[in-house]
């Protein structure tokens, strides 16, 4: 199979007003393939994620995506609205007061209300959880909050999905369960994604690749 | 305690077992038609005007960097220390017909003049000018509470910066600013003053007109009960508007989500900015050259007297209104089911649309009923012990402002997560302990930002405080409405900058304590 | 934030105690503002030693309260302006009879209540006021010719809400009867130019801008504004000088019906209506004397003398609920 490359970041350096936290960090990602992120916390690997989402201005590095320069030399050249970034937060981050379905369409309202609806439907049966479009977020468990977040995240169909810890709020079984039922998803929609965690059990699981943040450096393991 | 605070409530509502007055007929054939109109017009226009410039500057001020954002987000606070009578006082001095900017307009650019009195376009701004703060300010609170990735996920979904801000900070936000909308539109429904200066006629000419012109009371608790009536509406709009949407949040970060760089944040200071010198850098320059001629001859060892009545009073105030508020805002939350205690509350809060002397009189009329019960029983009248007394003052202080401290506090109430009251009582702590260490702490900012909206609603406080004060306890306020009244504008421009001056430095304290209180958080 | 409380209700008993009635004090309720008033009350307690306390207002608001407070009130004077609100306190009962020789020898008749329960202490004339390059006086003459078509767009009145507009139109209702004052009100309304203005000072501002060319205003503002800016293209013109003379309103006080000090209060209304009290008045708030033996302040007195009307000032008390029916009814805000 022909290996297209999706992701490049170039010497994304990260720090916290005067002290260093990364330096040096490269990576390149194939199209589909799952990275995970592993390190300390400090270790500087949620601002690294934020910095790719183009939500974080203070530092430096640059970021290819599908062929696009999206961040150059510290600079973002393109907003985080119109990157084609996804993202899975580790509280999930859904509106309160928007239901599912709401929740899911914001970011396809671009579409015709009929298009929504059917996409709505397919992304809440990816994610095993149909019929529950009317309800609020207050009234959904924690794992489904979370499978309606990543159905949120996965609506506009983005080229890189990042996950922030995504898992790391629910229990031990919930927590396995679900990590492999992301990836699944993932896999179906041939999505390329960075998952952040601390957990190397899930790190290894849940990816197809993973590194560990140490001394500053990112190191590789296969 | 609720209902005594609610006394002046019941006096109004009382006045229709009062024979109905032959003036009613009068009122209904030549003034009511027009004045409800023009009331109506006046709430909607007002109503839009804060909504949009007090979230959208309250919105700017939190969620983007601009330049000069730092001391903007607290000079937008400092319109409340002008008095609105003042700041109409003003702004009619500059813009109509002989103003200064038409002056200019007519003769270095040849455009018609005009009567910016007729219609109402003027008078709703200017009360956008003088009110928009108390949407800014629980608006402000509520976005500073919002969750950052709230936006962030927003943001990558692709949303811009203003379909962020409509689909989901505000509507996040709604619950605070419809609290300061609704004190919006009651001190609109109260005012005197500014509609007085631009002969705006609203419901409350009516009031006065029975009162003064016609000398009957009653017909002007009657008319005054039925704007009780629309208040108690308003809130119950309020409440529902709120809904059953449970807003809880935390984790707040300091970092603003949006950076406005170049042109962009540069208009949008200009913006920022242009609201600032309209609603108080201009009206204190103003003032300023005004005050400047006359201090001499105005300044002497009076004002010590009319600074420490003011600050007395509006500190005592403060003490009372917040206990007690915050006493009706807890137990508000553990018994929710109580339809009565919440009727109760909502009654105790209706004092705030009452213009100040209708609800100055009523106390003094509930007083007389309450000694009429006396003297029934065998014993003495009380009024004389009690007019005039500082205890009566606080008390129509406390009765008329309860609902802006009320709403603050309670608007800080509702981010208390049942769990921790849940939590807290699972580790076994005691009622006293509960409030103690897990409520206050967290209702704390409302608590500020109420006393700081209630000691400057105090000090501005006019027309109870002109009938009720005891001998000797004149305020700076009253100052300058003597001189103002009497066309001394010169000499009134100097207690009017000391108000200023002190509001400023409330809300220094104000800003101290809240960067302490959020730092804790 | 405890001691301040304890500080204030303590200060309320010791303002209770300083205010406690003594033979050597009165005690006056006033919607006078402070400023006019503390200088004269000040002259008087050095010419006689008596003490005055006093609490200023507005008019209605201090007149329920003396209502509510009945026999134990502590004012033994009242003070305010209008004779419209005078006379309501009288009819209310709240002020006693006070017929003394001094106060007879110092304020002409028509200036005192028949019963004596009030007496007039300044004189407030309310005319004609013009912009002297834009319209010759020739062409001015009385209240009622301000409602003359070629007043059109031309006219600037003070709002209806005001006392000294109710009191004039109340002598309007009482010359010319209620249908021809009602005609007279339609045609001002009609040849407005602006919205009525809150202050007799923006009527003359108005006129000074161009607004508009004619008005009505207070003669003591006039004179306030022409202190200090003497040039102005603004004059007054003495209205009804062929007929019924100039609209005049007073200023005035009496003793309350249940004084404490009687005495004392008859004292300082006399003392008020002495010549030496009549020219601190006049000067301070250039006014018209009410004691006639006592000529107005200088820049007053240039304005030349004029007739007065005689109507008896009751009758703007009696009136002033149908002038504002009337007003209401035509319009005139």
């Amino acid at each position: 199979m022909f290996i297209n490359v999706m992701l490049v970041v170039r010497n994304l350096s990260i720090q916290y007003q005067n002290n260093q936290v990364l330096q040096g960090f490269e990576l390149e990602l194939a199209q589909g393939e799952i990275f995970a992120l592993l390190g300390d916390s400090g270790s500087g690997k949620s601002s690294a994620l934020h910095f790719i989402a183009g939500l974080d201005e203070t530092h430096s590095g640059s970021v290819i995506l599908d062929g696009e320069l999206l961040s150059d030399n510290g600079q973002h050249q393109t907003p985080p609205e119109s990157r084609g970034v996804g993202m899975v937060f580790q509280d999930y981050a859904l509106f309160p007061h928007m239901n599912v379905e709401k929740n899911i369409a914001f970011g396809i309202d671009h579409q015709s209300k009929r298009e929504q609806q059917i996409r709505v439907k397919e992304l809440l049966f990816l994610v095993d959880l149909t019929g529950i479009e009317r309800k609020y977020p207050h009234q959904l468990s924690g794992g489904e909050q979370q499978r309606v977040a990543l159905a949120r995240a996965l609506a506009p169909a983005p080229k890189l999905l990042l996950l922030d810890e995504s898992f790391s709020s629910l229990d031990q079984k919930h927590r396995e369960t679900l990590a492999k039922q992301v990836r699944d998803v993932l896999k179906k929609t041939n999505t390329t994604a960075i998952l952040v965690t601390h957990d190397k059990a899930e790190a290894v699981a849940f990816s197809d690749r993973y590194g560990i943040i140490k001394n500053q450096k990112l190191q590789e393991k296969k | 305690m609720a209902l005594l605070v609610a006394l002046p409530i019941f006096v109004v509502a009382f006045s229709w077992v009062l024979p109905k007055h032959e003036l009613w007929a009068h009122f209904f054939e030549n003034l009511l038609p027009s004045l409800i109109h023009s009331t109506v017009i006046l709430l909607v226009g007002v109503g839009i005007g804060v909504t949009l410039l007090g979230t959208v500057l309250a919105y700017l001020v939190v969620m983007v960097e601009f330049p000069g954002r730092q001391w903007l987000e607290w000079a937008l606070f400092l319109p409340f220390a002008i008095p609105a009578y003042v700041l109409a006082f003003v702004y009619l001095g500059v813009f109509d017909y002989s103003g200064y900017a038409q002056v200019w307009m007519r003769e270095a650019l040849g455009l018609p003049g005009f009567d910016i009195r007729s219609g109402s376009w003027a008078i709703i701004l200017t009360f956008v000018l003088v009110f928009y703060p108390y949407v800014y300010m629980m608006a402000r609170a509520s976005f500073k509470r919002q969750k950052t990735n709230m936006i962030e996920a927003g943001k990558l979904l692709g949303a811009s910066p203003i379909r962020v801000f409509f689909k989901i900070s505000l509507p996040l936000a709604r619950p605070a600013a419809a609290a300061g909308l609704l004190v919006t539109l009651m001190e609109t429904l109260a005012d005197f003053g500014v509609v007085s200066l631009f002969n705006y006629d609203t419901f409350t000419t009516a009031i006065y007109s029975a009162w003064g012109d016609f000398r009957s009371i009653e017909v002007a608790a009657q008319l005054a009960s039925l704007l009780v009536l629309v208040a108690f509406f308003l809130i119950h709009f309020e409440k529902k508007a709120r809904g059953q949407a449970k807003y809880y949040s935390t984790n707040v970060s300091n970092k603003k989500p949006y950076q406005a760089h170049g042109a962009v944040g540069w208009l949008i200071a200009l913006f920022v900015f242009g609201v600032f010198m309209l609603s108080f850098a201009m009206p204190m320059l103003q003032l300023l050259i005004w005050g400047w001629g006359a201090v001499a001859s105005e300044w002497s060892a009076k004002y010590f007297d009319l600074i420490s009545s003011t600050a007395i009073l509006t500190l005592s105030a403060v003490i009372i209104t917040l206990m007690i508020a915050t006493v009706l805002a807890l137990p508000n939350r553990c018994k929710r089911g109580s339809i009565w205690l919440q009727s109760v509350i909502r009654l105790a809060t209706l004092g705030y649309a009452l213009p100040g002397s209708v609800m100055a009189v009523g106390l003094l009329y509930g007083i007389n009923q309450i000694s009429a019960v006396n003297i029934y029983f065998g014993g003495e009248s009380i009024n004389h012990i009690v007019f005039g007394s500082i205890a009566l003052l606080l008390f129509a202080y406390v009765s008329r402002f309860m609902a802006i401290a009320y709403s603050s506090i309670e608007a800080s109430a509702q981010q208390i997560k049942p769990v921790f009251t849940q939590s807290a009582r699972l580790l076994g702590a005691s009622r006293l302990k509960l409030v103690m260490q897990v409520y206050l702490p967290m209702i704390t900012p409302g608590i500020l930002a109420g006393g700081l909206l209630v000691a400057v609603d105090v000090m501005k406080e006019l027309p109870a405080t002109y009938l009720l004060r005891p001998f000797g306890w004149d305020t700076l306020a009253i100052q300058v409405y003597e001189l103002s009244a009497e066309g001394l504008f010169e000499r009134a421009a100097v207690p009017a900058l000391i108000m200023v001056l002190f509001g400023s430095v409330l809300m220094l304290i104000f800003q101290v304590l809240d960067k302490h209180s959020s730092k804790g958080a | 934030m405890i001691k301040i409380l304890i500080f204030s209700l303590l200060a309320t008993s010791s303002i209770a105690a300083v205010s406690a009635i003594s033979n050597d004090s009165v005690t006056v309720y006033s919607s006078r503002k402070e400023h006019l008033i503390k200088p004269l009350f000040d002259a008087f307690t050095k010419d006689t030693g008596i003490k005055v306390n006093y609490l200023t207002g507005k008019g209605g608001a201090l007149i329920e309260r003396l209502k509510l407070e009945g026999k134990n009130t502590k004012a033994d004077m009242f003070m305010t302006v209008d004779a419209g609100n005078l006379w309501y306190t009288g009819s209310q009962g709240l002020f006693q009879a006070v017929q003394t020789q001094v106060l007879k020898n110092n304020i002409p008749n028509h200036l005192r209540d028949p019963e004596g329960l009030w007496t007039g202490l300044s004189v407030r004339a309310r005319t004609l006021v013009y912009n002297t390059e834009r319209v010759s006086p020739r062409d001015l003459s009385t209240y009622a010719d301000l409602a003359l078509p070629q007043w059109e767009g031309r006219l600037c009145l003070r709002t209806s809400k005001k006392i000294y507009t109710k009191s004039l139109v109340a002598s309007l209702i009482y010359h010319h009867g209620e249908g021809k004052a009602g005609n007279i009100i339609s045609g001002w309304v009609n040849n407005l130019a602006a919205t009525p203005n809150a202050k007799d000072s923006h009527v003359m501002n108005a006129i000074l801008s161009g607004q508009c060319d004619v008005g009505l205003v207070n003669t003591y503002y006039y004179g306030r504004l022409v202190e200090k800016k003497p040039n102005l293209p603004l004059k007054l013109f003495w209205a009804n000088q062929d007929t019924t003379g100039v609209h005049v309103n007073i200023s005035g006080a009496g003793v309350t019906k249940y004084a404490k000090n009687p005495k004392a209060a008859i004292r300082l209304l006399e003392w008020l209506s002495s010549a030496k009290a009549q020219a601190i008045y006049g000067a301070l708030n250039k006014e018209y004397p009410a004691n006639q033996s006592v000529a107005p302040d200088s820049v007053v007195s240039a304005w030349g003398s004029f007739k007065q009307d005689e109507m008896n000032l009751s009758q703007a008390g009696i009136l002033q609920a149908t002038a504002v029916k009337l007003m209401q009814k035509k319009g005139y805000r």
